[in-house]
């Protein structure tokens, strides 16, 4: 292959290196506006009254939106395809406010100091209500009730704020446990953590000169942002365009509709543009963070270590919106259980519960992060008790190529799944080599010391999707130009991915052709077709999928031309270099000149395909990871001194592409695993919304990481391709955990890993 | 930018990439935002506390946080942002060793990244890996996880010393 | 920002006076990152003091003159630093956030904001450092340690911090610090320095611990512990046993007081090893 699997430069790069303005914020129409939030200072209340009056006569003030003054229609914020599976829980603004930061009213003033001025000079009255902060309370009798109202659709179970549940059995689980030899069962739990995207939520919204309304956002989600803020604003969806120019990061917190519906609504009112951007503590408090969640997991096995049953209990904290509630819980056993597939008997049940705090969301592995937390800390209990290798339990009881697990057709995204076979695995050979670089049977069980440093490695597996099945669709069209350059219009969202860049390849390689010979364009409602948006691994699979058969028609287009000039029949020829070349003759005739005759000489046409494409089957990529720690035992500190990661995600497109995403969510993992965690006040407020006391890795804190990249052939995935986007970030806290356990001896169950919560582990006072 | 009668403007002179500049600005500006209004849309914000580095530039040549820096003070300076270093038409070697290792990704850490590496290497010619990460750890990123970043440096520092460089 | 006017004060006697001419509504600026962090409300007017040409570094004698504008950053790189015990006070810098903040902090503005969790005045308490600083009648001048227990806020209200004067050592001192990762503030911190005699027993100690959570404080009665005592790594562990005794700590967001107490333990008997070490010459 020319281009497929090469180490291809961005096609955004060179922008990016040098600072070009190609971000949401970095162009401001004339005449913007400032918009502004005003929040809840309250974790649950009525707002019972609101007076404007004193903030609209200040000078600079254009409008002030809250309750009273917009539609009111239950919306979902979470970017998923329709029917979002997520409860219809969210409007405008409402009556009542959730949590502390919840939206109250919005301002549109001529500058920020205006706009600020005017938030404080809003009055509200509220009637505080009791809220509830831990979810075995917001369950419990007794507890207030966070979404009462009556127009919400989709809450499984409003009365006991439970947002979703889930409740899958395979074989008979009572059974399962009877006859397995061993059982060990332990409970993990995840807190609330952040994406911390470097780049906040901002949006810029504006009508443009036919009167529609333009959102350039930092968004993964284009096109539900377009049908989304349609149904919240009663506009028609005709008359929205969204623009997703460069985003600073994302990891799942830009898959939601967080400031475009304000924007859009201050736009339409003001008739001005109107920028909007999140402060560093308003993505803190009021953008999206992972689920918390408490997982209880129970394992039984066999003597001879094949596990036999698998139990996964799930308590999920969605915070005050149900967005993503239902399939980020679905997540957690859909994406670990098929993992150990041996296990004929499965219990996987849960809730997702309502709290009066800050809003949890997609993040980046989305439940599959904690579900393999849990999962693989467990194997590691069960592998202790059946006094064998941990590396030999995970060796002898993972999937294989050709093989399926039932939990496939089980779990879906909020619907039922489907069944399918894993048709590449390279897992083993992941598990093999990346021992290897860790040096598992030298270092494993050793303990060994350097004065107050003692050192231990542990190792953790899993898979992911790519994409999700029948529900994700991608849309590509290829244009060829008269000189024989192409112009690729995808949908879908490069964050900072390289997903441009990739695409492009894939295009490139069909084509005949070299990357630069393709320009691309993404994520413009107006101007780019259909895609679902950068989320689930999606976009090397089902956007390249789409991309991939775009350019295969246009391929035939092209050879149609080129054998009318060449004379002869269209299947002799190829597309080699930018000519396309007669396998028999070898008479070749230049793109350009294909693109040319076409345009304008005879029998003209334009060179277009486009091609739809919508996955049957989500193949999974996997990944072994293994962590070398150090444990000070006089503070407790924990040093991270290697981490290997050896992943299979198929054909990598674009290896150093590949790697960056495993390289990066590495070191995300390593963040939440040793210092990341929203604090909290015993009334709900946020302590620490901020980088001064919410801590992410700098270089200084990473260990040598080494990822390898195994390929495995996916024979339904463009040249053999999976993904690669969320995986790495599952590895880290499991991988610690049983690395430290293998240093000290000490078990610990609850993320983040602080010195202090170490300290008391080595003193045996409590675990985690 | 608009007017408030109680403030007292001032007009500094500096130098901007090596262009001479004469404005008026607030009294409590930020040099942040006098950056970005200007057109040096490379100048990020990210945190607006000091602590993320997407707003670093080069102070006479020192790296420093324009977000935390009052515009006032740079009258009579010299300021270095990422623009400065190199365009698309002609990018500097460290910009090509940024795109060549693949250590740009979503590319909103990169201008202050470039610019503490580029301080880093005027007076560290030959760093080892760990001078390099002690020196960007001011510089937030969560897209790469640093490792292509250390490598591209390493690799701008070695053509550096090869007698590629400007 | 509620600022109305700024200025560029020429020495330190204009900053007085501007500053007492906004009765407190005007804030003395240094290198600008706590204040511009926090600025307060009411603050209409800043003067900029780093051009009233209060930076520099100079030996004096076997010690330290350090120019209350000179940045840490400076600090850190400059021959005098680096000469004056060992490189103690250039290593201390280094601790001290990331190089962008380093280049615009300064010494005295660390010294002024005294962050209760910060690393200089740690190292400052501990070295005996001396703070001189003016205002409008007359200069003033106090060791740190004894500035911080009187109402030091309110005393720079009006005043301007000019110079940090360290005395020589004849010894070595060593600095540690627990943080949750690189660049972050101190969870728990601590400043020791050892001389030693003739015979090679303890001529004198100082202890300092900070950051637990709050401001630095000598240990003294550690520090009598030690002196006239043969360095040991057992020595060490009991005056580290004796300090958690004597030390107060707390509770905050960020650590317990009960983790502070065994991390200060740990962290005393690393320093004073390492002190010794330095003044034997093993480091």
């Amino acid at each position: 292959m020319k281009v497929v699997g090469k180490n291809v430069r961005k096609v955004d790069g060179i922008a990016l290196v040098t600072g070009q303005p190609v971000f949401t914020l970095d162009v401001t129409p004339p005449g913007a506006v400032v918009g502004k939030i005003l929040r809840s200072p309250h974790a649950h209340a009525e707002i019972v009254r609101i007076d404007t009056s004193k903030a609209e006569e200040l000078p600079g003030v254009l409008c002030i939106l809250h309750h009273g003054n917009v539609p009111r229609t239950p919306y979902t914020t979470a970017g998923q395809g329709w029917p979002e599976p997520s409860p219809y829980d969210s409007f405008l603004f409402d009556r009542k406010v959730r949590f502390v930061g919840d939206r109250v009213a919005a301002v549109a003033a001529t500058s920020e100091e205006i706009a600020d001025e005017a938030l404080r000079l809003i009055e509200v009255e509220y009637r505080q209500l009791p809220a509830v902060l831990v979810p075995e309370e917001a369950i419990g009798p007794g507890a207030p009730v966070i979404h009462d109202e009556e127009e919400s659709r989709g809450i499984h179970d409003p009365q006991h704020n439970v947002a979703a549940a889930i409740d899958i059995r395979v074989g008979d689980i009572e059974r399962g446990f009877t006859e397995s030899d061993v059982v060990v069962e332990t409970t993990c739990e995840f807190p609330y953590v952040q994406h911390v995207p470097l780049e906040s939520h901002c949006v810029v919204a504006y009508l443009d000169e036919e009167d529609r309304l333009v959102i350039r956002s930092a968004t993964q989600v284009p096109f539900h942002v377009r049908r989304i803020v349609a149904r919240a604003l009663g506009v028609p969806l005709s008359r929205i365009r969204v623009i997703k120019p460069r985003i600073g990061g994302g990891f799942g917190t830009k898959q939601e509709i967080i400031l475009e519906d304000v924007a859009a609504a201050l736009a339409l009112r003001t008739r001005r543009p109107v920028v909007m951007k999140y402060s560093r503590a308003e993505e803190f408090v009021a953008a999206r963070t992972r689920h918390p969640m408490k997982i209880r997991i129970k394992l039984g096995a066999k003597r001879d270590g094949t596990i036999h049953a698998i139990e996964m209990d799930v308590l999920s904290n969605t915070g005050a919106y149900g967005t993503h509630s239902l399939t980020v819980l679905s997540n957690v056993g859909s994406k670990t259980l098929p993992l150990y597939n041996k296990a004929p008997h499965l219990w996987f049940h849960g809730k997702a519960v309502y709290t009066n705090l800050p809003v949890a969301g997609a993040y980046r592995g989305y439940g599959a992060t904690q579900g393999y937390f849990a999962l693989e800390v467990a194997v590691d209990e069960l592998a202790e008790k059946l006094g064998m290798d941990p590396l030999k339990l995970r060796l002898a009881n993972h999937i294989r190529a050709g093989e399926t697990s039932p939990i496939f057709e089980k779990i879906g995204e909020g619907r039922a799944g489907k069944a399918q076979v894993v048709k590449s695995c390279a897992l083993e050979e992941c598990i093999r080599e990346g021992a290897k670089r860790i040096g598992w049977k030298e270092k494993h069980g050793k303990k060994t010391s350097e004065g107050r440093w003692v050192h231990g490695v542990g190792m953790a597996l899993s898979m992911q999707g790519s994409g999700i099945t029948d529900i994700d669709m991608a849309a590509a069209t290829i244009v060829m130009n008269e000189d024989g350059s192409f112009r690729l219009l995808v949908g879908a969202t490069d964050l900072g991915t390289g997903s441009d860049t990739i695409l492009a390849q894939i295009a490139a390689e069909t084509l005949g052709v070299a990357v630069e010979a393709i320009s691309v364009y993404s994520s413009d409602t107006d101007f780019t077709p259909f895609d679902t948006g950068a989320y689930a691994s999606s976009t090397t699979y089902v956007s390249g999928g789409a991309v991939l058969r775009a350019a295969q028609e246009a391929r035939r287009r092209i050879l149609e031309v080129a054998a009318a000039i060449l004379g002869e029949p269209p299947e002799s020829l190829d597309l080699e270099e930018g000519h396309a070349v007669s396998r028999g003759t070898g008479k070749k005739v230049p793109l350009s000149e294909v693109g040319h005759r076409a345009m304008y000489v005879t029998d003209q046409r334009h060179i277009i395909a486009t091609a739809s494409f919508v996955a049957p089957e989500s193949p999974p990529p996997f990944a072994a990871f293994f962590a070398e720690v150090a444990v000070d035992v006089e503070t407790g500190v924990v040093r991270v001194v290697k981490f290997v990661a050896a992943a299979d995600c198929g054909m990598p497109i674009n290896p150093a592409l590949a790697e960056g995403q495993l390289e990066g969510a590495i070191v995300q993992g390593i963040g939440h695993t040793l210092y990341e965690e929203l604090l909290f006040s015993p009334r709900g407020r946020v302590r620490n919304p901020n980088l001064f006391d919410y801590r992410i890795p700098t270089a200084a804190d990473v260990p040598d990481i080494e990822v390898v990249l195994i390929p495995s052939d996916e024979p339904t995935g463009p040249y053999g391709a999976k993904s690669i986007g969320e995986i790495g970030i599952n590895g880290p806290a499991p991988a610690i955990a049983n690395a430290i356990y293998d240093a000290i001896g000490v078990r610990l169950y609850r993320i983040p890993f602080t010195p202090e919560r170490v300290l008391k582990a080595l003193h045996g006072k409590s675990m985690g | 930018m608009t007017r408030d009668a109680s403030k007292k403007m001032l007009k500094i002179y500096f130098e901007l990439n090596g262009e001479p500049m004469y404005v008026e600005i607030k009294p409590g500006e930020m040099l942040l935002d006098l950056l970005r209004r200007l057109g040096m849309k490379s100048v990020k914000e990210g945190c607006r506390t000091g602590e993320c580095g997407a707003c670093t530039v080069l102070l006479d040549g020192k790296p420093v946080r324009s977000c935390l820096t009052f515009a006032a003070k740079i009258k009579g300076h010299r300021v270095t942002t990422l623009e400065g270093l190199g365009s698309p038409a002609n990018p500097h070697p460290l910009q090509e060793a940024f795109l060549e290792t693949g250590a740009v990704q979503c590319g909103f850490c990169t201008p202050g990244m470039i610019l503490v590496a580029y301080d880093l290497l005027s007076r560290n010619p030959d760093p080892t890996p760990e001078e390099v990460r002690e020196a960007i750890t001011g510089n937030l990123c969560r897209c790469t996880g640093y490792v292509k970043i250390v490598e591209a440096v390493l690799l701008a520092a070695k053509r550096r010393r090869e007698g590629v460089w400007r | 920002m509620g600022i109305k006017r700024f200025h560029y004060a020429r020495d330190v006697e204009e900053a007085l006076s501007l500053l007492a001419a906004y009765e407190g509504r005007g804030a003395l600026l240094a290198g600008g990152v706590d204040l511009a962090r926090g600025l307060a409300p009411e603050v209409e007017g800043l003067i900029d003091v780093t051009t009233a040409g209060l930076a520099g570094i100079s030996a004096d004698g076997g010690g330290l003159r350090v120019g209350a504008t000179t940045t840490l950053e400076a600090i850190r790189r400059s021959q005098e630093a680096q000469g004056y015990l060992g490189g103690f006070l250039a290593k201390v810098m280094g601790h001290v956030a990331t190089l962008p903040l380093r280049n615009m902090a300064t010494l005295g503005g660390a010294v002024v904001s005294a962050h209760p969790w910060a690393d200089i005045p740690t190292a400052l308490v501990a070295l005996g450092a001396e703070a001189v600083w003016q205002n409008e009648e007359l200069t003033e001048k106090a060791s740190v340690e004894e500035l911080y227990r009187r109402p030091f806020r309110a005393i720079f209200r009006r005043a301007l911090l000019t110079e940090v004067r360290f005395p020589a050592w004849d010894g070595a001192f060593a600095f540690e610090k627990v943080a949750r990762n690189a660049g972050d503030i101190a969870l728990i911190n601590c400043a020791c320095g050892l001389g030693l005699d003739g015979e090679g027993k303890i001529a004198w100690a100082r202890v300092a611990i900070g950051a637990t959570p709050h401001r630095a404080k000598r240990l003294t009665a550690v520090e009598d512990f030690l002196t006239d005592e043969a360095p040991s790594e057992e020595l060490w562990a009991e005056a580290a046993h004796k300090m958690k005794t004597e030390v107060e700590v707390g509770d905050d967001m960020r650590a317990s007081a009960e983790w502070r107490r065994s991390a200060a333990a740990a962290i005393v008997r690393r320093a004073l090893d390492r002190a010794a070490k330095g003044v034997t010459g093993d480091a």
